[in-house]
């Protein structure tokens, strides 16, 4: 069935399975490949975009179930050329390692600054709950977001 | 219809179907998706999508899409009205759960992940019939009933009697939940529900949801019930409560009480999330402990 999907702002027309998810029309038909596939069972939280500002796991919803609805990915965080504060941050405190679960980590972060913009340590791994890192340890992740939320209050 | 063979497509590794349903509806009203449900042999309702879609079971012929169904609600109207597709994460912070109903918003605090928290909807919590769900306990300890409208016409029946086996509900073929109605509680109620799991996300080893009605420092009404992997389906443990009723709180009454339920409860001798003896011990703990807490509840609301 043909289905429209606004992705990072832009409407794309796709033809689409019943059984096909957000995550593989993503991946393999849009080829917006900074989405994720890890565990395929909202387990670990590698292909978390936005949909409507809510984070939520492209791998258990199907691309149909999204038509009509914002749905942001890593790749329309923040316009060509530039980073985000989140990604700036990041970078800076060494919150990545082999990257795998870095997309989904930003579009949480992204979903609960959106939500809140001064959270606690404990606000921050309690979003971050679904995101698994198998690399870095969540120190340098929960720093990195406290340190781009500051920036973005402006402070 | 697959006539030869029963899936056009295997699974090598499980040797069962892929999942390739025909078709995926999208209803804009319950009447149509009642209708699609019940004229189409193997269809099957799909909302948050966060069961289904990691089970992905290959008898699906036909998806009916509600998610676009206006069922996403929560209203106060003689007691609490819940739209049967409200997502966990409404639930976990609407104001109208206060009070004694905080309990509510307190198990859906422990549900999931934060995304998983925005997809997932009550109803479909309901409808799987998991038994370590995170919402039945506490919504059964307060009587709730939920509105079942199929195709011959509606049905309200206790929440309770949705749950007859492991992943098995009562529902009949068409019929669609669409709400959950949550009684007005008593005065001097308190309502309390604690989770025990391995980490913040996973499902449940045990939880215990209690319901207290005090009348001075007397139970005059309790609700006893455990969830978790404990049996096939939730058990509320009414030898339990009778032990309770009418009685005031004391250290022996508690002990008793806690013997009743671990020995009535039927979990599996091992699993991974731990065995049937580690489970029986933790649900005695979790009684007093949330036997505690409906009571500092019932003060406070």
């Amino acid at each position: 069935m043909m289905i429209k999907l606004n992705v990072n702002g832009i409407d794309y027309e796709v033809d689409v399975k019943p059984h096909w998810t957000l995550l593989f029309v993503l991946r393999e038909k849009l080829k917006l490949k900074g989405v994720k596939n890890g565990c395929g069972e909202g387990e670990c939280g590698a292909c978390t975009v936005t949909i409507d500002g809510k984070a939520a796991h492209s791998c258990l919803i199907l691309a149909s179930q999204a038509e009509g609805k914002k749905i942001m990915t890593i790749e329309g965080l923040a316009p060509g050329g530039t980073v985000h504060p989140l990604q700036q941050a990041f970078v800076e405190y060494g919150a990545i390692q082999c990257g795998f679960c870095t997309p989904g980590m930003i579009m949480t972060a992204k979903a609960l600054l959106d939500e809140n913009s001064n959270p606690s340590e404990e606000d921050i791994r309690e979003a971050i709950s679904g995101n698994i890192c198998r690399c870095t340890g969540y120190v340098k992740i929960v720093k990195a977001i406290q340190e781009a939320a500051k920036k973005m209050r402006g402070a | 219809m697959r006539s030869k063979f029963k899936y056009a497509f295997v699974n090598v590794k499980t040797m069962k179907g892929l999942f390739r349903p025909k078709e995926c509806f999208r209803p804009e009203t319950v009447e149509e998706a009642v209708c699609l449900l019940s004229k189409h042999d193997g269809a099957q309702a799909i909302a948050g999508g966060t069961d289904l879609l990691i089970n992905k079971p290959p008898e699906i012929e036909y998806l009916v899409d509600i998610s676009r169904l206006p069922l996403n609600y929560i209203k106060e109207e003689d007691g609490l009205k819940i739209g049967a597709i409200t997502p966990i994460r409404e639930l976990e912070n609407s104001q109208l759960l206060s009070g004694a109903y905080g309990a509510l918003s307190e198990a859906a605090r422990k549900f999931g992940s934060w995304a998983i928290r925005n997809m997932a909807t009550v109803g479909g919590n309901i409808c799987n019939a998991v038994p370590s769900a995170d919402m039945p306990p506490t919504l059964v300890a307060m009587d709730a009933k939920v509105k079942l409208v199929g195709a011959e016409g509606t049905r309200t029946i206790l929440l309770a009697e949705v749950f007859v086996g492991n992943r098995k509900n009562s529902l009949k073929k068409g019929e669609l939940l669409t709400e959950i109605q949550v009684p007005k509680l008593p005065p001097h109620t308190g309502v309390a529900f604690i989770k025990f799991a391995r980490t913040s996300v996973d499902l449940a080893l045990v939880n215990v949801a209690v319901r207290i009605t005090f009348e001075g420092e007397v139970m005059k009404d309790v609700r006893v019930v455990v969830g978790g992997g404990v049996g096939p389906t939730l058990v509320r443990s009414k030898k339990a409560e009778e032990i309770l009723k009418n009685q005031k709180i004391s250290e022996g009454l508690l002990e008793k009480a806690a013997q009743v339920v671990s020995e009535e409860l039927k979990p599996r001798p091992t699993s991974i999330r731990g065995s049937g003896y580690y489970k029986r011990e933790i649900s005695k703990v979790l009684l007093k402990r949330a036997i505690a807490q409906a009571q500092a509840s019932s003060k406070g609301g």
